[in-house]
C-alpha cells in the first residue's frame, strides 16, 4: 500500500499541476512569486508526494508559501503552530470533557439511558489540525502546515511523523480514521535547534533566500495594491541597503510591505528624507537598529536609489 | 531548448552517481535519498541544467550548510558532462550554479565536510554515566598527591597530570536552574488548573461522579546551557581542559557548545561523540581558527545575531570561557554583551587569569563585559572549576 501511495499524487492533482511551470503560473495567479527552486520544491512535495521542509530567515515567506499552495490546490489549509511543550491533545484530538459531563448530567435529569458509546462519539471529539487534515474529505488533499516545527520538542516531532507516515489516526474509542486523501505537508523551521535526522531524512528540503530587490519590489506592489511603483522600488532598494548593515533584526519582506503600506497611507509617493524620518518605526523594529540606521542618516536611506 | 538539453541518462544511474559523488564529498546522503531523486526526476524532466539542479538540490540536500559542497559537486559532475555534449560555450546557458544571490555567508555551524562525519549523531542521552556519586567518590579518594592536581593552575601541570585532570573534569556535572515548562503532570493537591481528562477518567470508576478531582501542575525543566569557549592563542594552556568540560556538558546536560577565536564555530555535533579524544579531534578539525587572535566582540556578536536571536540563548544560562584579552574595541564588546544579556537568563564568565595575583579587570574587553555578567569566576584549576559548577547552578540574576 505504501509503495503504491508513493508512486505519485491523485489523478485530479496531476491534472491540475502537470509540471513545474504550471505550478509557478498558478502561484503567480494567487499573487505568490516563487523562484524556480521553490516552485520545483513545492511541485515535488505535491506530486511525489513527500513532506517539504522550508527554511529561511524570518519574513521571507515560508508560511505564505504554504498558504499560496492551498489556494492553488483550492483546498483548506490546516495550520499547526508549534511551541515548546505542545502535545498530542493540542495537535491531534481531545475529548470534549465538559460536554461529556454535561451529557451525563442531562441524561440523568431526563432519566434517559446513556451508553458509553454515546459519550465517546464523533460529537464529543475536538478535532485539532492534524486530525482535521487527515479527515479532510477531498476531492483534493488538504495542505497541512506545521509552522516552526523546531519549537516543538523532539518527541513531538517523532510522534507527528508517525501519524503522517501512516496517514491514519487511531482513537481507541472510535477506531482507526484513515485518510482518504493524505495531506500535502509543509514544515517550516527557524533553525533554533537542529532537527532530528529522522525528520530531515523523510523531507524534501528548500532554503529560501532573501530575494533580489526587483523581486521584493514586485512582491510589495502585489501585496499593497494602492502603492506607487517608484515607491515600492525605492523601498525595496532602501531595505537592501539596511540589510547590508550589521542589524540585530534585519528587516525582511514583511517589513518592506509594512513600510510601503504605511507610506501609502501617509500619502507619500516618493521616498525622500522627510518620508523616511516619519516612518522609521515601520521598517526597523529594534531600538539599536534604529540608532544604527539613524547614524547613517535618513538621506542615505532615501537617496541612493535615485543617484 | 534543444541546446541546453542534457544528454539523456536514465534517472536511476544519474541519481546513484550523483549521490555517490556527494557521499564521497562528505554529505550524509543515503540510498533512500537516491531513490527519492530518481522518482523526482521522473516527475520533473531535466530539460535544462537549472531544472536538473533544483530537482537534485531539493531531493538531496537536508541542510543549508550543505549547499556549498552540493553546488561544487553538482558542478563537477554535470559541467563535465555538459561540456562533452554539443553545447560548448552556449551563451544562453542558465546561470552558473551557485551564483544565486546569497545574502549572508553560510553559518559556521556547518557539519564538517569530512567523510567520517556522515554518520548519524550518536545518542547523547545518559552520557553522564559517572554521575554525581562517581564525582563524589573521586573527591573522597583525593589524596595529598592529588591535592596538587586540584589546586594547581592548568597552565602549570605536566602533560600526564593534565590527562588526569581532564579525566576528573569529564565527570563534572553541570546542571542549570529550572524553569516552569508548559507541560503538566497530574497531582492530588489543588493546582492552578483542573486536569479534566484525568478527572473524567477517574469519574468512570465512581459511576460518572467526579468524586476525586485531579489537578494539573506545571512541570519543571532545566534551563538550556550554552557554553562559548575562547580558543585563541592566549587561552592555549586552558583550552584542552575547557574542551573536555564542554564535551561533558554536551553529553550530560544537552548543552550547546561553541568556540571562537577570530570567528564562531558551533561544536555541539562534533562534541556529542562519547569518545573524548575522537570528539576533540573532530572539534579541532571543524574550527580552523584554532589558537588565532581573539575577536571577542565578533565571537559573541555572531552568536547573538545568529543562534542566540533565533532562540538558543533565550532564557538560557550562558557560560563564556575567555581571558578577555581582545583585539577589538571595548565599546563593541560591551554592545555584544548588552545584547546577550537581554536574551540570556544568566551570564557566567570564566576567566582563568582572574586567579593571578594583582589581576584586576580594569581595561579592555573584560572591563567592558563585566557589567553584564551575573557571575565572574576563575576556573583556572580543578578546584576552581567547582566554582563554575556552583555559578551555573545558582538561580539569581544580579539585576
Amino acid at each position: 500500500m505504501t509503495a503504491a501511495a508513493r508512486t505519485g499524487a491523485e489523478e485530479e492533482v496531476r491534472a491540475r499541476l502537470p509540471d513545474v511551470a504550471a505550478l509557478a503560473e498558478a502561484l503567480d495567479a494567487v499573487d505568490y512569486l516563487a523562484d524556480p527552486g521553490l516552485a520545483t520544491a513545492m511541485f515535488l512535495a505535491v506530486r511525489l508526494p513527500q513532506p517539504l521542509l522550508l527554511e529561511g530567515e524570518p519574513g521571507v515567506g515560508k508560511t505564505e508559501a504554504a498558504k499560496a499552495l492551498a489556494r492553488v490546490l483550492d483546498t483548506p489549509l490546516y495550520r499547526l503552530q508549534c511551541f515548546e511543550g505542545i502535545d498530542a491533545a493540542e495537535a491531534l484530538y481531545e475529548w470534549n470533557h465538559p460536554r461529556q459531563l454535561l451529557g451525563i448530567r442531562l441524561a440523568e435529569a431526563r432519566g434517559a439511558p446513556l451508553d458509553e458509546d454515546d459519550l465517546f462519539g464523533p460529537d464529543y471529539l475536538l478535532r485539532r489540525p492534524l486530525l482535521q487534515a487527515i479527515e479532510h474529505r477531498g476531492p483534493r488533499p488538504a495542505v497541512l502546515l506545521l509552522d516552526e516545527i523546531d519549537r516543538a520538542d523532539a518527541e513531538f516531532e517523532a510522534f507527528t511523523f508517525e501519524v503522517l507516515a501512516e496517514a491514519a489516526v487511531t482513537v481507541p474509542e472510535l477506531g482507526t480514521i484513515r485518510a482518504a486523501h493524505p495531506p500535502v505537508v509543509v514544515l517550516t523551521s527557524n533553525r533554533t535547534r537542529e532537527l532530528h535526522d529522522a525528520l530531515t531524512r523523510r523531507c524534501l528540503y528548500h532554503w529560501i533566500d532573501y530575494p533580489a530587490p526587483e523581486r521584493v519590489a514586485e512582491i510589495v506592489r502585489r501585496r499593497v495594491p494602492g502603492s506607487a511603483e517608484p515607491l515600492a522600488v525605492a523601498a525595496a532598494a532602501a531595505v537592501g541597503r539596511l540589510r547590508s548593515l550589521d542589524m540585530a533584526k534585519p528587516p525582511g519582506i514583511a517589513e518592506v510591505i509594512d513600510w510601503v503600506a504605511a507610506l501609502s497611507i501617509l500619502g507619500v509617493e516618493r521616498l525622500d528624507t522627510a518620508a523616511v524620518e516619519a516612518s522609521w518605526g515601520s521598517v526597523l523594529k529594534n531600538r539599536d537598529d534604529q540608532e544604527l540606521a539613524r547614524t547613517r542618516g535618513a538621506a542615505w536611506l532615501a537617496d541612493a536609489g535615485h543617484g | 531548448m534543444a541546446d541546453t538539453r542534457i544528454p539523456p541518462v536514465a534517472a536511476g544511474p544519474l541519481a546513484v552517481g550523483l549521490t555517490t559523488a556527494l557521499h564521497r564529498a562528505g554529505l550524509p546522503t543515503t540510498p533512500e535519498r537516491a531513490a527519492g531523486l530518481a522518482r523526482a526526476l521522473q516527475l520533473v524532466p531535466a530539460v535544462d541544467r537549472a531544472a536538473l539542479y533544483w530537482t537534485c538540490r531539493v531531493a538531496l540536500v537536508t541542510d543549508r550548510a550543505q549547499l556549498p559542497v552540493f553546488d561544487a559537486v553538482f558542478s563537477a559532475v554535470f559541467d563535465g558532462m555538459l561540456d562533452a555534449a554539443d553545447n560548448r560555450g552556449d551563451p544562453t546557458a542558465p546561470p552558473p550554479i551557485g551564483s544565486e544571490p546569497r545574502t549572508r555567508p553560510v553559518p559556521p555551524d556547518s557539519r564538517p565536510s569530512t567523510p567520517g562525519a556522515s554518520q548519524g549523531t550518536p545518542g547523547t542521552a545518559g552520557g553522564d554515566d559517572g554521575g554525581e556519586e562517581g564525582e563524589r567518590e573521586v573527591l573522597l579518594a583525593a589524596a595529598s598527591a592529588e591535592e596538587r592536581l586540584h589546586s594547581t593552575s592548568f597552565a602549570d601541570l605536566t602533560p600526564e597530570e593534565l590527562g588526569q585532570v581532564r579525566e576528573l573534569v569529564r565527570r563534572l556535572v553541570l546542571s542549570t536552574p529550572e524553569r516552569r515548562s508548559r507541560r503538566t503532570r497530574p497531582t492530588r493537591r489543588s493546582g492552578d488548573r483542573l486536569d479534566l481528562r484525568r478527572t473524567v477518567r477517574a469519574a468512570h470508576r465512581s459511576g460518572g461522579d467526579p468524586a476525586r478531582l485531579v489537578h494539573a501542575q506545571r512541570r519543571w525543566q532545566p534551563r538550556r546551557l550554552v557554553l562559548l569557549c575562547d580558543v585563541s592563542g592566549s587561552m592555549e594552556p586552558y583550552t584542552r581542559v575547557y574542551l573536555t568540560l564542554l564535551q561533558g556538558a554536551v553529553a550530560g546536560a544537552h548543552a550547546e557548545a561553541f568556540v571562537f577565536s577570530t570567528r564562531l564555530t558551533r561544536l555541539t555535533r562534533q562534541l556529542a561523540l562519547r569518545d573524548t579524544d575522537q570528539a576533540l579531534a573532530r572539534a579541532a578539525e571543524a574550527a580552523p581558527d584554532w589558537a588565532g587572535g581573539t575577536r571577542l566582540a565578533e565571537g559573541i556578536g555572531q552568536f547573538v545575531s545568529g543562534h542566540g536571536r533565533r532562540g538558543l540563548a533565550r532564557g538560557a544560562v550562558v557560560v563564556v570561557l575567555s581571558d578577555g584579552w581582545a583585539q577589538d574595541d571595548p565599546e563593541e564588546v560591551a554592545e555584544a554583551m548588552r545584547r546577550l544579556h537581554r536574551l540570556a537568563h544568566r551570564i557566567v564568565w570564566v576567566n582563568p587569569r582572574k586567579a593571578a595575583p594583582g589581576y584586576a579587570p580594569l581595561v579592555g574587553g573584560m572591563a567592558a563585559a563585566l557589567p553584564y555578567c551575573d557571575a565572574f569566576v576563575s576556573g583556572h584549576s580543578y578546584a576552581a572549576l567547582e566554582q563554575v559548577v556552583e555559578a551555573v547552578r545558582e538561580d539569581v540574576r544580579r539585576r
